[in-house]
């Protein structure tokens, strides 16, 4: 690499850098971004609460809500992994800085014929 | 009468904050008094919080360079305390990334050790390079520093054959790009009046200082973890440590740039006898008893102790880095050195000071 050499090549040949906020790179379709939930398959279970690192997952079983605070996720995809219904998966869409940091995002429904045979059990221990 | 003078927390030439306080008679160093703790985390006792999956992300985050290596090493020494066998496809895996990891690290350093000495294209070339390494990485394992593939078990994310093909073309524009910067650092005249026979470090010193990894081996002494510790899978890949004889800034710069081109045959080796199979082992129940990993870093050797009580999280963990170890190296050869060249000495222990903190 002689410097002759490198100024020439680098006066022909475009920037290898790009001017960030006006040139954005595609992310590649392999970057975990952020975290995508499919609600309709939950069952609130807090399976995913439980595995996440820094807390980032909170599952309320009374308002049957799932959220995620997007700044605290590290993108470890532990949930991912271990969500017994496959709702999670990770999507390569960049999460923006200044986002709306906590996506919360409301269960449909949680099975009724669960709920039915939960009653029982419960009234069975009690007794 | 000597002069004293600080030398960081905030220096140009240092990425992260450490203080050493210099003796001067002149402009000669005859002393330093290092200063370490600005940026310590506490991260051995916050694992306290977690359960021992949990902590694999927390020891990824102890250096942003060097983080696959560290995750897969708290990875293997928390299954030695479960006594399972990994897939061999998993340590195979395992292996590419952490090569990749040494490859992208040691550009790195070249890049800032040129910055060190004022030639700044040669700093711009060694990022640009680093930089296809950087995107291979976030393809293979989806983020560009923090690569999250090692858990307890095995790896989280397989390598399909288009990512193979993908790391092999990588990797021949690497090496040729490799060999246009290895004639820089073997030959230039600039490189060479800074870097030849500054601060010399014996082979008997080296060795009785505790040094480890480059620095150790710029001085003679052959010691690569790659080569005799537990993990034995580089014994099958052919791998041949890199040392130099002389002992000065000159060859520890060496060391790193043959490294390079080990590193990539490693890489080509482990791809070319990439067995088939599962990637993890399903792990039941909490760990027990105490064990202790060793690997070898782009830095150094790093050291994993970890003791379980049959609870989910550890009881302790301990990690010694390399950077740590090399300290004391630093503070034996700076004596006698100019003051224009401390950064270089500085720089040529390649310090990752989050690490030694943790």
């Amino acid at each position: 690499m002689g410097m002759l050499n490198l100024v020439l090549t680098n006066v022909t040949h475009k920037p290898a850098t790009r001017l960030y906020p006006f040139e954005i790179r595609a992310p590649f379709k392999e970057f975990k971004g952020r975290i995508a939930f499919a609600p309709e398959n939950c069952i609130l279970c807090g399976l995913c609460q439980k595995k996440c690192p820094p807390d980032a997952i909170t599952v309320t079983k009374a308002d049957k809500t799932w959220e995620i605070n997007l700044f605290r996720c590290i993108m470890c995809t532990e949930c991912v992994a271990g969500c017994p219904k496959n709702c999670l998966s990770v999507s390569n869409e960049r999460v923006k800085t200044g986002a709306k940091e906590t996506v919360k995002v409301l269960v449909p429904v949680v099975d009724k014929p669960k709920a039915d045979k939960a009653a029982p059990s419960k009234a069975a221990s009690s007794k | 009468m000597t002069t004293v003078i600080p030398f960081g927390p905030q220096h140009p030439v240092l990425p992260e904050p450490v203080s050493l306080k210099l003796e001067l008679d002149n402009d000669v160093v005859v002393g330093a008094l290092p200063s370490l703790g600005y940026v310590h985390r506490g991260l051995e006792k916050f694992i306290d919080t977690k359960d021992y999956n949990q902590t694999t992300y927390i020891c990824e985050r102890i250096c942003g360079i060097c983080s696959a290596l560290h995750g897969i090493t708290y990875t293997k020494a928390v299954e030695k305390l479960f006594d399972v066998e990994v897939p061999e496809r998993a340590e195979y895996i395992r292996v590419i990334v952490g090569e990749l990891n040494r490859v992208h690290s040691h550009l790195l350093w070249l890049g800032l050790f040129a910055d060190g000495f004022g030639f700044e294209s040669l700093f711009y070339e060694c990022w640009k390079y680093r930089e296809p390494v950087l995107d291979v990485l976030e393809r293979i394992c989806g983020n560009r520093v923090i690569h999250s593939i090692s858990r307890v078990g095995g790896v989280s994310k397989d390598l399909t054959k288009e990512q193979i093909d993908m790391i092999l073309k990588m990797l021949d524009t690497v090496e040729s790009q490799v060999k246009d910067l290895e004639k820089v650092f073997v030959n230039n005249y600039t490189v060479k009046k800074r870097t030849v026979g500054l601060a010399t470090m014996s082979k008997q010193l080296a060795y009785e200082a505790g040094t480890v990894g480059p620095t150790l081996r710029g001085s003679g002494v052959s010691s690569d973890l790659r080569e005799s510790a537990d993990w034995d899978i580089y014994r099958d890949l052919g791998f041949k440590p890199v040392v130099e004889k002389d002992g000065d800034c000159y060859s520890r710069t060496l060391v790193r740039v043959k490294e390079l081109y080990e590193s990539i045959k490693i890489i080509r080796n482990a791809i070319s006898k990439l067995p088939n199979g599962d990637i993890a082992t399903p792990i039941k129940g909490f760990p027990t008893g105490e064990a202790i990993m060793r690997t070898e870093q782009p830095r150094g050797e790093v050291v994993y102790y970890v003791k379980g009580n049959g609870t989910k999280n550890l009881e302790r963990l301990k990690i010694r880095t390399p950077t740590f170890a090399n300290i004391p190296s630093l503070l034996l050869t700076l004596p006698g050195v100019k003051l224009a060249d401390v950064p270089i000495v500085v720089l040529t222990i390649d310090p990752c000071i989050s690490c030694t903190e943790r």
